[in-house]
């Protein structure tokens, strides 16, 4: 406990503490006596937690501007990126077996496009500009008749790029392929408003808009020819396409979250982006420093950075006792440079010293001053350990 | 699900480099592979080590590394430099397989500095 009370966490990205209000509601729903029915139970208990999930599908699809049937509960967005993937274009192959998404997806994504490609279904895999956005002229290219699905993510969980969806969903609209969105990193935190954009299918996560994690949602969207095959089988529950009890506390939890997002996502996004331009205005002047990504195409809630001649692994631990990320999928076992910054054009140095910094609700000024100071520390002390290079 | 990656004596050593640096006197030998650049300076004395420094770019089990390897050869005579082993340091510290060449870098550099004072003592 001590540990973490010395910590200053920069990692929301990779998830946020739960709301206290979110906590206590989901606290009384598993104390009370009176909500633990079965939501597929006909009888009175059984009807007030089917009540208590109508009410937070009402929150999320308020949150996005969307009919609550819209929306399938999951245990998360990885679930529900393969729900969406994996069930779209297996029921829809008889349209064509040619899948586009992008190298820079989320690996809930990029596997779920790999595992197609075992098959049979054929991917074309999109390279992102030095900025980290997807050229249109790229994406139009890269159609063909049998295209059936694409599938790009709206925020990057790694550098924070938006895409622009809009623009995305309306070349695929115009060419009657559906279109996916990850947007595990900006429901809750961006608006989104589903009865407008051009998206199909949308994943979406509890646990990243200080909801619980082991709850998340998939948007289907209402038209004739955007269906999904379901990946699980058992009781039928949600219309068949992801059977299983439902978790009432932890999807009243989610729909509180995403209240509480809806009411606050405005002043969170100034706040936050005061934040990380405080950061970034504290570190900038440091040489051979780099945004990983686009500052001026970025949600304000991640700052991705590498830096030259600091060796990122030891990096990450004189950064302690920041909690922030790496730019590497490392871990003691792993130290392979980022697949996403590698797709961004960073050499491999780079993006193994590439440490992302997230922010959230309850950063305080302080907190990224210290991590202004710390990182300041701790390249200069990296730099003047290495030795020079050979001539 | 990731437990620490580093022990507390990989820790201590990679907070606390009492080695790190360079000397003024004495030879320096430099080596990069596997992603790694050591580079080992000694001075020595009547066939022992009378200081051993090190900087190091690298992980923070190479940088641990370097550091338990001068404070273990500081006072020691130069030829174990030439005879040093990584395996010590693998289990010492420890260091988790994978990343046991780039304690092998560390070997090389240290014998490779051994040889050079060998060398300049004419032995």
């Amino acid at each position: 406990m001590a540990e973490a009370s010395a910590s200053i966490y920069l990692d929301y990205a990779a998830s946020t503490p739960v709301d206290p209000r979110v906590a206590d509601l989901m606290a009384g729903l598993l104390r009370s006596s009176g909500e633990h029915g079965n939501p597929s139970s006909t009888h009175a208990l059984g009807r007030r937690a089917t009540a208590r999930i109508a009410a937070a599908a009402e929150q999320l699809g308020a949150l996005l501007n969307t009919e609550p049937a819209r929306l399938t509960w999951t245990s998360g967005a990885t679930e529900s990126d393969n729900l969406a993937i994996l069930g779209a274009a297996r029921l829809a192959q008889h349209r064509g077996r040619h899948l586009i998404t992008m190298r820079t997806e989320h690996k809930a994504v990029t596997d779920a496009f790999g595992r197609l490609q075992r098959e049979g279904f054929e991917v074309t895999w999109l390279d992102p500009g030095s900025d980290g956005r997807l050229g249109l002229a790229g994406l139009e290219a890269a159609f063909r008749a049998e295209t059936q699905l694409v599938s790009v993510m709206h925020v990057n969980n790694e550098t924070g790029v938006i895409q622009d969806i809009a623009a995305i969903g309306a070349l695929c609209r115009a060419r009657g392929v559906l279109f996916h969105v990850d947007a595990a990193q900006s429901v809750g935190k961006l608006p989104l408003d589903l009865s407008e954009l051009p998206v199909d299918l949308l994943s979406m996560t509890a646990h990243k808009i200080y909801g619980p994690k082991g709850i998340g949602a998939l948007y289907v969207a209402d038209r004739p020819d955007v269906a999904v095959e379901a990946l699980l089988y058992g009781g039928g529950q949600q219309r068949g396409l992801r059977p299983g009890t439902l978790p009432t506390h932890q999807i009243a939890g989610f729909g509180l979250a995403a209240e509480i997002a809806r009411e606050s996502m405005q002043a969170d996004l100034e706040r936050i982006t005061r934040l990380r331009d405080r950061l970034w205005d504290g570190i900038r002047d440091l040489p051979g420093i780099h945004v990983n990504g686009s500052r001026d195409a970025g949600f304000a809630g991640i700052l991705n950075v590498s830096i030259e001649d600091v060796e990122g692994e030891s990096l990450l631990l004189a950064l302690e006792p920041l909690c922030v990320a790496t730019g590497s999928a490392c871990n003691s076992t792993n130290a392979e440079p980022s697949y996403v910054l590698r797709a961004l054009g960073r050499s491999d140095a780079l993006a193994q010293s590439a440490i992302r910094f997230s922010f959230g609700r309850q950063t305080t000024r302080g907190e990224i001053d210290a991590a202004i100071e710390r990182y300041r520390l701790a390249v200069g002390r990296l730099r003047a350990l290495a030795p020079e290079r050979a001539a | 699900m990731s437990a620490d990656p580093y022990s507390a004596r990989v820790r201590t050593l990679f907070e606390h480099p009492a080695h790190a640096g360079s000397l003024e006197q004495g030879p320096q030998v430099l080596i990069e592979d596997q992603g790694v650049r050591i580079a080992l300076a000694a001075r020595a004395e009547d066939g022992r080590i009378r200081a051993l420094r090190f900087r190091a770019y690298g992980c923070p089990h190479v940088v641990a590394a370097a550091e338990a390897l001068c404070e273990r050869l500081e006072g020691r005579p130069v030829t174990d430099l030439e005879t040093f082993e990584a395996a010590q340091l693998v289990r010492e510290l420890p260091v988790p397989a994978e990343k046991t060449g780039r304690i092998l870098v560390i070997e090389d550099a240290a014998r490779s500095l051994g040889k050079t004072l060998r060398g300049n003592s004419g032995s």
